[in-house]
């Protein structure tokens, strides 16, 4: 009966084990990103209605960086999965369309098109709390990728 | 009476005592009652079986009728000394428990690597440069990459080549 008993724990224990095995395996290889869409600006207000400011955090990193606007607003935000050596194309706005392929290891390649126009390609590591800024002359959008949670 | 004396007097009725104590047990139911009434029960009974016991008699020879009983018994005793037939779940019980135990084992240690893995690929990636890789897709632009390592922020500028900012000015500068 006890060794009855302790075979029926032990299959629970693998059982269970092999669950978070399989947990393991999917946070190992996806990739869990977000993509935010945000625009600058020297205004406390922004120009456009209902937008939203950007995270603390991430205003943080971005006003450490070398542009020349106070205040920064969401435009949109995308968060997805792309899995290893997969890629992922998604549209933060009408104009602005971003492509993410996971090269495995946490590194991406990122992709950026305008009106459906390639501007460039950035190819980095993109481990938690790493962020990637990308953005152009065109206008005053810039895009934001990290690791979401 | 105690049992040895029973004994003798059977050895006594089956002849088997040496002559001189054959003249003591003689003597003894003689003079002891008991012991004759006991000697006279043992003669009746011997009498009664070897009139009531039927005579059998075998067809074989006596060498080949005792090694039939022999291989007989040895049939026996390898079927006696041989392993009873375990059921299927306790069969499985033993197969289970040493291959669930050798599972969670190995479980364990890949769920342990796995992490493990996830260590390395960070502090490779803490001693890694972390290149950025920046290709422009149109012709006669440009990109400026701005590094801020203790934040972990990458700015990547795509600008015209004419329009890269210069002399300090800051990125995004359209003005």
């Amino acid at each position: 009966m006890k060794l009855f008993l302790a075979t029926r724990i032990v299959c629970a224990a693998i059982f269970f084990l092999l669950l978070a095995g399989a947990g393991t395996r999917t946070v190992a290889g996806d990739l869990k990103l977000e993509a935010q869409l945000i625009i600058g600006s020297n205004d406390s207000k922004p120009q456009v209605s209902g937008l939203k400011p950007v995270a603390s955090d991430i205003e943080k990193k971005l006003k450490k960086l070398p542009l020349k606007w106070d205040h920064y607003y969401v435009v949109s935000e995308k968060k997805f999965s792309v899995g290893n050596g997969d890629t992922k194309k998604t549209s933060l706005s009408t104009q602005c369309q971003i492509s993410v392929r996971n090269l495995g290891d946490q590194r991406v390649e990122l992709t950026l098109a305008s009106n459906g126009q390639n501007v460039g390609k950035i190819t980095q590591s993109l481990h938690k709390g790493q962020t990637l800024v990308a953005g152009g002359d065109a206008d005053n959008s810039i895009v934001v990728l990290r690791q979401g949670n | 009476m105690n049992d040895e004396q029973r004994l003798k007097l059977q050895a006594f009725l089956d002849g088997e005592l040496p002559q001189r104590e054959e003249r003591e047990v003689l003597a003894w139911t003689q003079r002891d009652a008991e012991a004759a009434a006991l000697l006279a029960e043992l003669r009746n009974t011997r009498q009664a079986l070897a009139k009531s016991e039927a005579h059998l008699s075998v067809p074989e020879t006596r060498e080949f009728y005792w090694s039939k009983i022999e291989r007989e018994l040895q049939k026996q005793e390898a079927t006696l000394t041989r392993e009873p037939r375990k059921s299927f779940i306790a069969g499985l019980r033993r197969f289970l428990l040493p291959a669930s135990a050798t599972a969670t084992l190995v479980i364990a240690g890949l769920f342990a690597y796995s992490h493990m893995d996830t260590v390395t690929v960070a502090v490779v990636a803490a001693n890694d440069s972390d290149e950025t890789v920046v290709e422009t897709a149109q012709a006669g632009s440009d990109a400026t990459t701005y590094r801020d390592e203790a934040d972990g922020t990458t700015l990547v500028w795509f600008s015209a080549a004419d329009a890269n900012p210069a002399g300090g000015k800051k990125p995004g500068a359209t003005d």
